[in-house]
């Protein structure tokens, strides 16, 4: 009797998928993973705002550490009637990143005044302090980049202009009119080894602002200033 | 004459093919053994069959693990299916995330640990004179046995790290009932593999691993 062609098919099929059910059962299975670090960088406040050489005013809003940096300072009298040399506030700064960083700033000064005597951003000294590296977790083996030049109350960051008599930050970056628009103020390596984010410890920096009380035109002045960090 | 006798060797053929599983019926085999899944992840994801007679081909994507996911771990539960009709033991071996830089991720940032070792079904066999053995260091959840070493970075009771070429983690008495060739939904074991990964200031990048489990013939233990 011939076979149908047909017929074979069927058994075919029927034995190959009762082969490959057959053969369902294994030994071995797969598990592949993955995972992303994508680049992290932050900052919060390093602890709280000293103020020295005021009269009057006073830290409406203090820092405290790892929490944001939103900080509100009156810096009080800046005319001749304050006999102290600079004023100066000294704000604590904690950066983390897992990657290369860049902390710039921007500032703006305005001033009820209308003369050229009144308080500007040339007025206001600036500089970041010495830069810390220390606690369990950290890269203590980066070397960061100042690009200010440091507490801007020291001598050789500024002094009286013999011509106009006036007091000013002459050093570089040494005041906001250097901030005018987001810049450069301090950059470096990765911060933070591989630690979670419950680790407290960081990269600590002091921000210094000064100004040399003088005969400015009488008037209030509110400085705002924004840092940044960024991981280029 | 001629294409009978082609016919005649093909059909022999897939009669061989169809009946060699069960004439080589295999003791041993390892499956899915149920729907993995995933907490904490910031854009991560599990996938994998819920089917307990499906293969065991899971893919695990973490997801962001650097400090911008805030949650405490990213948890990934894979159950995996077992059974057997002899004694076995179950092995695993990792390759990949072999980055060179000390704070990328490392095989060791990997918690993995075996938990919840229980029956699948009616067929599965208890056997009363020998345990089932999850071998030391793996017996633990890694979410809970994490610690954080004296250079700030979290460590675990076991991870990937723990693994050296194919580790045994598992082994035990027989563990099916029956004596079937075919995966059935209710004729074996059933354990948690849990891998835990915490996000920390890992440094940027993307890695990756494989794991091959194994079933195979175990310590010849009474069941």
């Amino acid at each position: 009797m011939p076979h149908s062609p047909n017929r074979l098919v069927l058994l075919a099929i029927s034995l190959l998928i009762s082969a490959a059910t057959c053969f369902a059962q294994s030994t071995t299975g797969t598990v592949t993973m993955s995972a992303t670090v994508s680049k992290f960088v932050e900052i919060n406040s390093g602890g709280a705002v000293t103020l020295t050489g005021n009269s009057g005013g006073g830290v409406t809003t203090d820092g405290v550490a790892n929490s944001p940096l939103a900080v509100s300072i009156n810096l009080g009298e800046l005319g001749p009637s304050n006999s102290n040399s600079f004023v100066s506030a000294l704000v604590p700064l904690r950066l983390r990143s897992n990657a290369a960083y860049v902390l710039s700033m921007s500032a703006t000064v305005t001033s009820s005044g209308t003369t050229s005597n009144r308080i500007s951003a040339a007025d206001v000294g600036f500089g970041l302090g010495t830069i810390s590296r220390t606690g369990t977790g950290v890269n203590t083996s980066g070397t960061d980049t100042n690009a200010t030049s440091g507490d801007p109350t020291l001598a050789a960051n500024g002094s009286v202009n013999g011509t106009s008599g006036r007091y000013e930050f002459t050093a570089v970056r040494s005041n906001l009119s250097a901030f005018s628009s987001a810049t450069t103020a301090l950059s470096g390596p990765f911060i933070m080894n591989a630690v979670p984010r419950s680790n407290v410890n960081g990269l600590t920096v002091p921000a210094f602002f000064a100004v040399k009380p003088q005969f400015f035109e009488n008037g209030t002045t509110t400085i705002s200033v924004t840092f940044t960090v960024t991981a280029p | 004459m001629r294409l009978r006798l082609c016919t005649f060797s093909f059909l022999t053929l897939l009669i061989f093919l169809a009946a060699a599983p069960t004439t080589f019926a295999q003791a041993l085999d390892i499956s899915s053994g149920g729907q993995p899944t995933i907490t904490g992840a910031v854009n991560g994801s599990v996938t994998g069959t819920a089917n307990v007679t499906g293969d065991l081909a899971v893919t695990i994507n973490f997801g962001e693990v650097s400090p911008l996911n805030t949650n405490g771990v990213v948890k990934v539960i894979v159950p995996i299916a077992l059974r057997s009709n002899q004694p076995y033991q179950v092995s695993v071996s990792v390759s990949g995330m072999n980055n060179a830089n000390t704070q990328a991720l490392q095989t060791s940032d990997v918690g993995f640990g075996v938990q919840n070792l229980r029956l699948l079904g009616g067929a599965g066999q208890i056997c009363n004179q020998s345990t089932h053995l999850i071998r030391s260091p793996f017996d633990n959840d890694p979410a809970t046995a994490a610690t954080v070493g004296s250079n700030g970075r979290v460590s675990y009771a076991s991870s990937l790290g723990s693994l050296s070429g194919s580790t045994v983690i598992l082994s035990g008495p027989e563990l099916s009932k029956n004596n079937s060739s075919k995966r059935q939904q209710s004729d074996g074991w059933i354990f948690d593999a849990i891998f835990v990964l915490t996000p920390q200031f890992f440094a940027p990048g993307v890695s990756s691993a494989t794991l091959i489990f194994n079933i195979s013939a175990g310590p010849n233990v009474p069941c």
